[in-house]
């Protein structure tokens, strides 16, 4: 079994050779991959640059739904610099209209999803704010922007269908010809008449309308993107930010039908990408068209105003939930109608994310006897909707988080008694739920008594006892939760490791970093394993000429599929290089033993080293699994207090007990957990993405109006590992990036609501910003009066 | 166009450039210093911050002609004599950075602020760090590398 390494301890490394030279390099948490970050010397989409490059800049639309009437180009191809415009009748000639979409199962009663089509440049008709309608391609950005002001469009308004409950209103305008009733997709999951027969059943039932907000995941790095068609094999070579090679090249062929192997994806650096990053935009299509047109690389880096536009946005859910319960307190049903809302078009990922995951965990840690949601996508006239950080998990965790919390108040239960009452037992492992997952393993009883005890849960009456001796609102909220990560797209992860003659071992993956710190904790793998210092070993990713297959980094997976055989190829390389050191030894390879980088012949003192091994020989090999998904699950445990007068809260504590499996950086876990559950805080407290309801234009159109969640939002959080390894693949891990956001949703709303329950408050829709707040109390206050 | 002459890490840089071209394009598309990022066009993100005569400054709110005859350190110049700036080293053992985009600015930002504030207060760091946004590390690791680098910087102990 692996070994744990905790942090900072064992197997860190100096920074690499370079002219800077660290002389007191000390050992914190310094990843691998920090050095070239923290000297400005990393390489993001848009530091990249080719001989002879063009830029291009996109007109987009400023209407969210309008019939084209005309695009007149021809004062912006006389502008100084300009070489070419191209419209929507570009795309579609290219036969640029078909859009990769991940669903390819059914829905209710057996219906397909309808895909309409999505031409890489708008035709005929724009459905948002940001629809792109043409690419003006210059010789420098300034002269692409400034001719981009001179290309005319003439637009015929229609009207526009901003929130998902109009869209599906008989009578609605339709988006798309052929998907009537903006529904392109109509799913069910568990068994309605065996719901139906629990609620007849139940004691009591509790029910929620909740929305989860629509929002901006925001990575700080702006969307770019240079191709360079190269006329000699017919490839494209992309350089881009993304999530993953083959993801990128299966979408991207997909699109534009050009076949995978012509292409070539370049990435170093990834400025986050939390979902966001994983789709291949129509930007890119129509950039690919413009390299193979121009005979140049063209390149194109989008402005934040034009992300919140055309990034894809996430959540946007609006759900119906109910719970059924016995006199005891045990849950008999739930029910779920859910409203995902898809915006202008189906994105890469959001289908799936906004149906299938929910439904995989709609159980959540509970042994709840019946279950049935329906899940409705519904197209209005905003930016497409796809995964973000969690994918579907954080959504339908806090529905029944913040249910099963709103069960216990109504019940006047201790809400961590109505979890521990109803939890899956831990002999009752694996379970298999009624919507079809396989729970592999949990010690959920455990997780829940440990978090308890960090949050002092039982102490919290006299905290808000305290507290509101000050006059303010104290608050506490739990939520227990556990998610299915990703199975990914591709059959099996594939890692190549080499070692060279300098005795340098070199990982190969194809799951590529955005902050995971992959160099750092796939090395940590390979070194442990071979028993090396982490110096001697280097992770390479998104190499394309291995032809590895392989995932993307998406839904928690990466340490756990490429991660895992990393173990799996160290393992392998011994065993090659084990037959070989036998020859050279003279004695049979059941005789040579290993150990730090040596073989050695058993009861002798004849020894060879890997790397005078690989000067005489390459030694190379490749490993490959198919790794599916692990259930990380976890108790997070929110405190906070709301200061009445101006309606701002304070998170005063923050306590996370995570069982990710087995940890082999815990230093970069907590960071995940940290980054998660910020984003779980910014939505709960700040973001949400705005349109005007009756005209569809965006209103949150740049950080100005968009609140991110900045320095102070979460003094502390709290992290402890519980874990109970995994059999599922070579490291015993679980996946951990997503667990933050899937639990701090509804722990710190349940904290929220807690607090102005008192009040007579039952529930608030987030963001719960200072505002709403201040006029829920208000209006409480007034109540009771 | 216009002929600005600027001084950065150290180097003298004449260039014709365009009025409008602000000081963040002019350091990474004319002299290659990619290292400056920008995240946003409204100055909120401070994935831009550079030091323009001492000052924490961020460049994509500053026109390159306003920066004429001034002497401009960014991140690539930070390290000194084949060492890491202190602050620098503190975001690495804090765990402070995760994808590293916002990372520069933050660095940047961070130098600035102990400039004026040796021993600042958690209430003073995060003050500080409100003209600069992270998505990835959750700010906590962030102001405890700012802590630390202060602790570094007045020569205490590692």
């Amino acid at each position: 079994m692996f070994h744990c390494v905790r942090g900072s301890n064992s197997n860190t490394r100096t920074f690499p050779d370079t002219a800077i030279v660290e002389p007191h390099a000390s050992h914190h948490s310094n990843r691998v991959e920090d050095f070239r970050l923290i000297t400005g010397t990393g390489k993001y989409a848009a530091d990249w640059n080719l001989p002879g490059q063009l830029y291009a800049w996109f007109v987009r639309s400023d209407r969210a739904h309008a019939e084209i009437v005309s695009l007149k180009v021809e004062r912006a191809l006389k502008h100084l610099g300009v070489k070419r415009v191209f419209t929507g009748e570009d795309a579609v000639r290219a036969g640029y209209t078909k859009f990769f979409v991940i669903v390819n199962y059914p829905g209710r009663g057996g219906q397909p999803i309808k895909k309409p089509a999505r031409p890489s440049l708008a035709a005929g008709r724009v459905r948002h704010v940001g629809d792109a309608v043409a690419m003006v391609i210059a010789d420098s950005a300034a002269a692409a922007q400034d001719a981009a002001e001179l290309v005319e469009v003439e637009y015929r308004d229609l009207p526009a269908v901003v929130s998902v409950e109009e869209a599906l209103a008989p009578g609605a305008p339709q988006l798309h010809d052929d998907v009537p009733g903006n529904l392109p997709f109509d799913y069910e999951s568990g068994n309605e008449e065996a719901v139906k027969a629990a609620f007849q059943n139940a004691a009591h039932v509790t029910k929620l309308r909740l929305e989860v907000s629509r929002v901006a995941p925001s990575p700080l790095e702006l969307r770019a993107c240079m191709v360079q068609y190269e006329p000699k094999d017919e490839s494209y070579h992309v350089y881009v930010c993304i999530q993953g090679i083959n993801m990128m090249r299966k979408q991207l062929s997909f699109a534009t039908d050009v076949p995978e192997d012509k292409l070539v994806i370049h990435a170093q650096d990834v400025g986050g990408s939390f979902g966001q990053r994983s789709a291949a935009y129509p930007e890119y299509c129509m950039l690919m068209l413009a390299s193979k047109e121009l005979g140049k690389p063209v390149k194109w880096v989008s402005t934040r105003s034009e992300g919140f536009m055309s990034d894809t946005h996430g959540r946007a859910n609006t759900i119906q939930g109910e719970l059924a319960l016995d006199r005891d307190g045990k849950f008999l049903g739930l029910r779920l109608d859910w409203i995902a809302d898809m915006g202008g078009y189906l994105s890469a990922t959001g289908s799936a994310s906004h149906t299938r995951n929910p439904s995989a965990c709609m159980t959540g840690v509970y042994r709840i006897p019946a279950l049935y949601g329906r899940f409705r996508l519904a197209f209005t006239n905003t930016v497409p909707v796809a995964a973000y950080r969690g994918a579907g998990r954080p959504d339908i965790a806090y529905v029944i988080e913040r249910l099963v919390s709103q069960a216990a108040a109504e019940l006047k239960m201790d809400a961590a008694e109505l979890r521990r009452r109803n939890f899956i037992p831990r002999e009752a492992f694996p379970y298999k739920t009624p919507t079809g997952s396989t729970y592999e393993n949990a010690d959920l009883r455990g997780v829940l008594e440990k978090a308890l005890k960090v949050a002092d849960w039982k102490g919290f009456a006299k905290r808000r006892a305290q507290s509101q001796k000050k006059g303010k609102l104290r608050g506490i909220g739990i939520s227990t939760v556990i998610e299915n990560t990703g199975a990914g797209l591709f059959p099996k992860d594939q890692i190549t490791l080499e070692c060279s003659a300098d005795g340098t071992v070199t990982a190969y993956t194809v799951a590529q970093s955005s902050g995971q710190g992959h160099e750092t904790t796939f090395a940590m793998v390979v070194a442990d394993t071979l028993g090396l210092p982490l110096e001697r070993v280097r992770l390479r990713e998104s190499v394309q000429s291995k032809g590895l297959i392989g995932n993307h980094t998406g839904g928690s997976r990466s340490l756990v599929g490429a991660g895992s055989v990393c173990k799996l190829a160290a393992q392998k390389l011994i065993d090659q290089g084990r037959s070989l050191a036998a020859q050279e030894l003279q004695v049979e390879p059941s005789q040579v033993e290993y150990a730090h980088g040596a073989f050695q012949a058993r009861g002798s003192k004849k020894k060879i080293g890997l790397a005078e091994l690989a000067k005489k020989q390459p030694l190379s090999v490749m490993a490959e699994a198919t790794v599916g998904s692990t259930f990380p699950n976890g108790c997070h445990v929110a405190e906070v207090e709301i200061e009445p007068e101006t309606g701002t809260t304070r998170v005063v504590s923050y306590n996370a007990v995570d069982d990710a499996g087995n940890v082999v950086n815990h230093a970069v876990v907590e960071g995940q957990v940290h980054g998660a559950v910020t984003q779980g805080a910014g939505q709960i407290f700040c973001e949400k993405v705005v349109y005007d309801r009756d005209t569809g234009q965006l209103l949150t159109g740049s950080f100005m109006d968009y609140c991110m969640p900045r320095a102070g939002l979460l003094r502390a959080i709290n992290v402890e590992d519980h874990p109970l390894p995994s059999a599922n693949n070579a490291l015993g891990a679980k996946g951990v990036g997503e667990s933050g956001c899937t639990a701090s949703l509804a722990a710190l709303a349940n904290a929220v609501v807690d607090a102005l329950r008192p009040l007579g408050a039952q529930h608030l829709d987030m963001p719960l910003t200072p505002a709403k707040l201040w006029h829920a109390i208000q209006s409480a206050k007034k109540g009771k009066n | 166009m216009a002929k600005v002459e600027i001084k950065v890490n150290g180097v003298r840089h004449a260039r014709n450039v365009e009025d409008r071209t602000l000081l963040a394009n002019f350091l990474r598309e004319e002299l290659g210093l990619t290292g400056t990022h920008v995240g946003c066009d409204t100055s909120q993100c401070g994935c831009c911050t550079v030091h323009v005569n001492g000052r924490a400054v961020k460049s994509c709110s500053m026109l390159a002609i306003q920066a004429n005859g001034a002497e401009v350190l960014t991140i690539e110049g930070l390290a000194k004599n084949g060492k890491l700036h202190p602050v620098q080293r503190a975001f690495s053992e804090c765990h402070g950075l995760q994808c590293g985009f916002c990372t520069p600015g933050m660095i940047m930002a961070t130098v600035g602020l102990l400039k004026d504030q040796p021993n600042p207060t958690e209430e003073e760091i995060i003050h500080g760090l409100e003209g600069n946004l992270c998505r990835c590390t959750g700010y906590i690791n962030i102001v405890k590398a700012v802590k630390r680098s202060a602790k570094l910087l007045r020569g205490g102990k590692r």
